[in-house]
């Protein structure tokens, strides 16, 4: 075959693979909210309040600074790591991939150290909100044994990167995506029996609303499961977990302690069952997927410069390259989450009948969680994985137009 | 006096890197992982080869070189844990990759069968002793860990306290696993071999590794790191 021949074929096998991505990703974005529905705006200072707005405003304000921080001194420290981070081999005397997994968990440890004074300053606004509990020495060692199980999984993920490219070089991410995603199924299969979810006692008719939102949702009833957070944070919040025979609803049990009535925690419940009901776990499986595969190869590019992934000088770049290129992606991973929650919302609005409810839960959540309901353009593109709250309380104004409420 | 098959050589340069001390606990972490899937592999291996060593008086040879590989990985894991010896270890127990080195007789001895019958009863006050070296060490440890945090080096003593601790370990465990027939020595005067004696009149008992002895010689004690 001729080189042209092999470049043209080349670029046809590009082409139906962007192809199939594209039609992938397009159909993991449709949901079922109307694609025509017209948000109206909302005045949140007549549903909250003039000073509780204020308030969240302010408070929102400087943890978005937090999450800038979140996000830049990661890259920052990281490229740093990236030129010099080689200087750490001589510490090992393990082979290629052992010295490969210390490399990787010096970079961590590196930026535990660096993030650590951003954290507590962090920690100290929430706590003056009240809104985080943990106490500071409680969370340097909680971030500190935390970087334990964080090591494990650089180790893991090194282990097999490395391994695959010693096997087959440059083209390591061929067989390393797949694992990857994979291990994605196993922890969000598995996620459920990790969490530490007790019984949820002495809410029965909590329980059989669920049996009959899921009945009218068209979903087989989850498990309601309660998760113990009081002692660190008053946040409420809950979760869909698991897949198949795993999943599960954890209510955290700051929702449960008496701030939100009956009707309202029947929201909660209505959306997290959308959740399974529309399979956004495996979609959020194949989504990470789809990404998997590109940010792989691009990392195996990036990083033949310092001779590939089979030898441990590359780890530091590859450390550098994983967390700029998820960086990149995260306003369009938001972005697909936000139309997960939307849908999610949707569908409980559909399942409830009681918009209403729906409405008051939104605003508490504005007054319990001192989240600004109206935040600026950029902050649901860099840490929104969920509609503002005055966008799903335009939301349920726009259902109560179209049904006539 | 001063030899047991079983010796702890010790080529450590005293160095030690701040940044990887404050982690060495975490980092050990996937090591520590990795010994616990080892440990239950050796554990299932035990009976076929106590069996063995019952019946022609000896353990069998691949046994033997399996469970050599497990005391030579233990004892670089535990010197990196207990800041004994600075760089990381590799993860497959080879001989001469590490300057705390254990030399363990990989062809099986011919053993005693009544001791060997009894060996899970008879190896009961070594493991005591071991225990209490064990708790010696995590104490002098923490010692350890602030004077190497804050001075980039590892106090001799202190590093050979914690070599000793773990030579009578691996010599307990060697005797346990049936690696050899000689019981552990509690004289630190037996079974240690450093590359730099710190003990006066101590002569190395055991010849050490090439790889060791090279180490040795090229790298005496190094400054404290900037």
């Amino acid at each position: 075959m001729s080189k042209s021949s092999r470049r043209l074929l080349g670029l046809l096998v590009f082409g139906a693979l962007a192809a199939a991505w594209l039609y992938a990703a397009s159909r993991l974005w449709r949901t079922s909210v109307p694609g025509n529905l017209k948000l109206p705006k909302v005045d949140m200072s007549t549903l909250v309040g003039t000073s509780e707005l204020h308030r969240a405003q302010h408070f929102s304000f400087i943890l978005d600074l937090f999450g800038l921080a979140g996000i830049l001194l990661p890259l920052v420290v990281l490229a740093l790591y990236a030129k010099w981070g080689h200087r750490f081999m001589r510490e090992s005397a393990a082979g290629p991939i052992g010295t490969g997994m210390l490399l990787a968990m010096l970079g961590i440890a590196i930026l535990w150290m660096a993030m650590l004074p951003s954290n507590i300053a962090e920690l100290w606004w929430l706590r003056r909100y009240g809104i985080e509990k943990t106490g500071y020495a409680g969370m340097i060692f909680g971030t500190w044994a935390a970087l334990g199980a964080e090591f494990l999984g650089i180790c893991l993920t090194i282990l097999i990167v490395m391994g695959f490219a010693r096997l087959m070089g440059n083209k390591w991410w061929l067989a390393g995506a797949p694992v990857f995603v994979a291990i994605g199924l196993l922890v969000t299969f598995i996620q459920p029996y990790t969490s530490g979810l007790q019984p949820l006692e002495d809410h029965t008719a909590l329980v059989q609303a669920e049996h009959r939102l899921a009945s009218k949702e068209g979903v087989a009833a989850v498990p309601l499961k309660v998760e113990n957070v009081s002692g660190m944070t008053t946040a409420p919040n809950a979760e869909a977990m698991g897949l198949g025979p795993s999943r599960r609803i954890g209510l955290w049990n700051t929702i449960l302690d008496g701030r939100f009535s009956e009707p309202e925690l029947e929201v909660v419940v209505a959306h997290e069952l959308a959740h399974h009901k529309h399979n956004d776990l495996w979609k959020g499986v194949g989504w990470y997927a789809l990404f998997v595969f590109p940010i792989a190869y691009l990392i195996a590019r990036v990083t033949r410069r310092r001779g590939g992934m089979a030898v441990p000088l590359a780890v530091p770049l590859f450390l550098f390259a994983w967390v700029g290129l998820s960086t990149a992606i995260l306003p369009i991973d938001n972005a697909f989450s936000r139309r997960l929650e939307a849908e999610a919302d949707w569908t409980a609005l559909q399942a409830t009948n009681n918009p209403q409810a729906a409405k008051a839960l939104f605003v508490s959540f504005v007054r319990t969680t001192d989240e600004n309901p109206n935040p600026p353009f950029w902050d649901p593109i860099l840490f929104g994985n969920h509609p503002t709250e005055a966008q799903r309380i335009g939301m349920v104004e726009a259902w109560q137009a179209r049904s006539g409420g | 006096m001063n030899e047991h098959p079983v010796t702890l050589h010790v080529m450590d340069d005293l160095r030690r890197s701040r940044l990887t001390v404050f982690f060495r606990f975490l980092l050990t972490i996937p090591h520590l992982i990795w010994l616990e899937l080892w440990a239950v592999v050796v554990m299932i291996v035990f009976i076929p080869n106590w069996l063995v060593a019952l019946i022609i008086g000896r353990p069998a040879k691949p046994f033997q070189r399996f469970n050599a590989a497990y005391l030579r990985y233990t004892t670089t894991v535990f010197s990196y844990l207990f800041l004994i010896a600075n760089p990381f270890p590799g993860f497959t127990g080879e001989p001469g990759s590490y300057p705390i080195e254990l030399s363990v007789p990989t062809t099986p001895e011919k053993q005693n069968r009544l001791k060997t019958f009894f060996r899970l009863f008879l190896v009961y006050p070594a493991i005591a002793v071991a225990g209490a070296l064990l708790y010696v060490t995590y104490f002098v440890t923490f010692l350890a860990w602030w004077v190497a945090l804050i001075t980039g080096r590892m106090p001799r003593g202190f590093r050979d306290l914690g070599a000793n601790a773990i030579r009578y370990i691996e010599q307990g465990y060697a005797y346990l696993f049936l690696v050899t027939g000689s019981y552990p020595c509690a004289s630190p005067y037996v079974g240690m071999a450093l590359g730099e004696p710190v003990i006066a009149n101590v002569t190395p008992a055991v010849a050490a590794p090439a790889a060791a002895e090279s180490t040795a010689a090229e790298a005496p004690e190094a400054p404290p790191e900037a």
